[in-house]
């Protein structure tokens, strides 16, 4: 996550608040600590990653999905 | 590692990287329009609020109390912020623990937002039996199966030895059976 954050205002507050009660970073945060370094990089490789993240226009497959079992580590590929 | 290698990448550059993941145990709570706003909420917390935002905000609270948004106004509002940043990255784990319904309202909603957004791209992991309803949304979806690799489990392993809190236990032999068997049992799985 970027770290860089917006000073927010009371009615920001009110905003955010009403767009969701959903608070997905925390957990991110959780995961991020966890996770050994180097581990799965060779998903950031694969043809399928690059051309799903390096193509500019909107011409390519805006769509990737990563499956697997249980247990496989998905989530610390996320 | 996907959320964190896309916002490395992004650096200052104005991409935005949103991250979302579903829970058994929240399934009422993660109903489609909820998960939008927390994509949006990410996006605005640190982009700043824009002023049409502001204005829907503003309008919804007129009423008794504030009125809570509907499906269809959170996909307008989101797509329209989506439509003043370059690019966007929406990251989605677990879908899979979604409840069918949400699931699938909310994939639609985001084949809406996809097809008129090309500065974005979509992550999604989950289980396998989601594929079907992810290739009904998305049919041209590229598909990558995950599975660690020999090099992935032996760092892993090398980690948890290496923290063993009783290392008097363990000996050279133990070790080097536990570095090759391992893995070799994985790979059969």
């Amino acid at each position: 996550m970027v770290n860089f954050v917006t000073e927010i205002d009371a009615e920001g507050h009110q905003i955010l608040q009403w767009l969701s009660p959903l608070e997905p970073q925390q957990r991110h945060q959780g995961v991020r600590a966890d996770r050994l370094d180097g581990v799965g990089n060779w998903v950031l490789e694969t043809s399928e990653f690059r051309k799903w993240h390096d193509l500019e226009d909107g011409s390519a497959q805006p769509v990737l999905f990563c499956y697997g079992n249980p247990g496989v580590g998905k989530t610390y590929v996320r | 590692m996907v959320i964190d290698s896309l916002c490395d990448q992004a650096g200052d550059k104005d991409v935005a990287v949103v991250g979302l993941y579903c829970d058994y145990l929240a399934q009422q709570e993660q109903s489609a329009t909820n998960m939008l706003g927390a994509m949006l909420k990410q996006i605005v917390s640190r982009g700043g609020i824009p002023e049409h935002i502001r204005e829907a905000f503003r309008k919804a609270k007129k009423k008794f109390g504030v009125r809570s948004l509907l499906l269809a106004d959170m996909e307008d509002i989101l797509k329209k912020t989506i439509a003043s940043l370059p690019r966007v990255f929406i990251c989605i784990d677990a879908l899979d623990e979604s409840s069918p319904k949400h699931r699938l309202e909310l994939l639609k909603s985001l084949r809406k937002i996809i097809r008129r957004s090309s500065n974005t791209r979509l992550y999604i992991a989950g289980r396998p039996h989601i594929d079907h309803e992810i290739v009904k949304c998305f049919s041209e979806a590229i598909r990558i199966p995950l599975c660690p690799t020999h090099g992935d489990i032996k760092s892993y392993l090398e980690m948890r030895l290496d923290g063993d809190t009783d290392p008097n236990a363990m000996d050279e032999e133990l070790r080097a059976n536990i570095m090759r068997i391992v893995p070799e049992k994985i790979s059969e799985m």
